[in-house]
């Protein structure tokens, strides 16, 4: 087997146009995924059945169905009910929201349930509301706790996201695929791909080692 | 003040609560004793909302507890300072006071920061304002949490085992604290087993055991001259 260095020194740029590209739905993702989850999270400790039951529901769906099928639903099914073809930048971070938003929900439950019962009775007895004392007291000690399972469930985003080559778009997975139908180096191409996602999820998980030290120390004072 | 009338709770099919009627006249001190599981927590706790009485009625300062609006309302009014003093970790002592002042009756940081100061002193904590609850004696926790509480300016407090969490050479200092607010005329119900403290500064105290409201009177009718059997020998094992 000959190794063609040159071809992953010339692919590299295109590749790397890929990676900002997964970089951009992963962060898009996640974002929205955090505000999703945080909500959903609360909502599935409300003490309103409906609320409570919606929000389980969701959950179950999205951790039950693989986020292959649900980009497909979003890409192919959807437009379907909605009469109009979704762009595929869009379906792609609606469909990896959407997804990460149920992980993290989970993650946020477990961090508020997490926080003794007395800081939200100490709010309360205060006179604040339920959602001042949720904000004020019970979110901020929470974020901190959650912040490493955060931190993987973003890694794992980032990597799902070369899922949604499968509806075309070009973010580093599928530049891979594309460079290679053209140049039939799978091997030197795949092996950079896997490296530049290594890269990439290394900084994220530094990033988030970086976050959990400065929280702790904050902790301390 | 505060008019109890006829509440129960249940905790599932525990019937904590069996039917409880007291009343607390504005600048009392009424001090509840009684064995572990007897719901004199459960009692007090149900006077600002944090347990829903199953039956019966609460009025606090002419405020029936109905819905969510009284309910935050008689909230202000009533503060409440807990066993294991549920300070807000995160949140420096100046902070832990000014909070609930700021978000709630919306007073200005400057004026919420002055009142929060002049607080400390009072509680004798003036150079902790900048301090974080972890770095502070149980007692100077719960001597915080006193002064949170009486940021809001409430009419009444309510103390549920303040000192059940300290080392006993620290329960002087937040006795002390609450005997002074007894003093400057705070209606207070306390729950605590400290009963050289009731006896002192009690106006009132209530023996409670297994959901009733065995008997009540002033700390001499009870520690001296108890009629009812349950309350003599309940004083007999701890005097």
């Amino acid at each position: 087997m000959n190794f063609d260095f040159d071809l992953i020194v010339r692919s590299f740029p295109l590749l790397l146009v890929g990676a900002g590209v997964t970089v951009q739905i992963t962060a898009f993702s996640v974002s929205l995924g955090l505000l999703i989850g945080m909500f959903v999270g609360i909502a599935r400790l409300s003490n309103t059945w409906i609320i409570k039951a919606l929000a389980a529901v969701y959950v179950d769906f999205i951790r039950g169905t693989p986020l292959l099928v649900q980009i497909f639903l979003i890409y192919f099914a959807l437009p379907i009910i909605v009469g109009q073809r979704i762009d595929p930048f869009i379906a792609a971070i609606t469909a990896c929201s959407i997804n990460s938003g149920a992980y993290v929900a989970e993650i946020f439950r477990g961090g508020i349930q997490s926080i003794d019962k007395g800081q939200m009775e100490a709010g309360r007895s205060l006179g604040m509301t339920w959602g001042q004392t949720m904000r004020h007291i019970i979110l901020p000690q929470a974020f901190k706790r959650i912040i490493p399972p955060l931190g993987n469930e973003f890694i794992a985003m980032m990597k799902d996201s070369s899922l949604v080559s499968v509806i075309g778009f070009e973010e580093l997975t599928r530049r891979g695929q594309l460079i290679i139908a053209r140049t039939y180096g799978s091997f030197e191409i795949w092996l950079s791909v896997a490296f530049i996602y290594l890269i990439m999820t290394f900084t994220i998980s530094r990033l988030v080692d970086y976050l959990e030290r400065r929280y702790k120390i904050d902790d301390k004072h | 003040m505060i008019n109890i009338k006829n509440v129960h709770k249940h905790f599932g099919k525990l019937h904590v609560l069996k039917g409880i009627n007291a009343d607390i006249a504005e600048k009392e001190v009424v001090v509840v004793i009684g064995p572990s599981g007897s719901g004199k927590s459960t009692l007090l706790r149900c006077i600002n909302y944090l347990e829903e009485p199953t039956e019966g009625e609460i009025i606090v300062d002419g405020i029936p507890l109905t819905n969510e609006a009284n309910i935050n309302k008689v909230r202000e009014e009533v503060g409440m300072v807990f066993q294991r003093f549920n300070l807000f970790p995160h949140k420096s002592v100046l902070e832990n006071i000014i909070l609930a002042p700021m978000t709630v009756r919306k007073t200005p940081k400057s004026e919420a920061v002055k009142i929060a100061q002049d607080l400390l002193v009072k509680v004798g904590l003036a150079d902790k304002e900048h301090a974080y609850p972890e770095q502070l004696s149980g007692g100077q926790q719960q001597r915080v949490a006193i002064a949170r509480a009486l940021a809001m300016k409430p009419k009444i407090m309510l103390f549920d085992e303040p000192t059940s969490a300290l080392d006993p050479e620290m329960v002087k200092e937040v006795l002390d604290v609450m005997k002074s607010l007894a003093h400057e005329g705070m209606t207070m119900a306390i729950v605590t087993h400290e009963m050289g403290f009731a006896r002192e500064v009690g106006d009132r105290v209530l023996f409670m055991d297994e959901g009733r409201l065995v008997e009540e009177g002033t700390p001499e009718e009870i520690f001296s001259h108890a009629k009812e059997d349950r309350t003599k020998s309940f004083l007999s094992k701890i005097l």
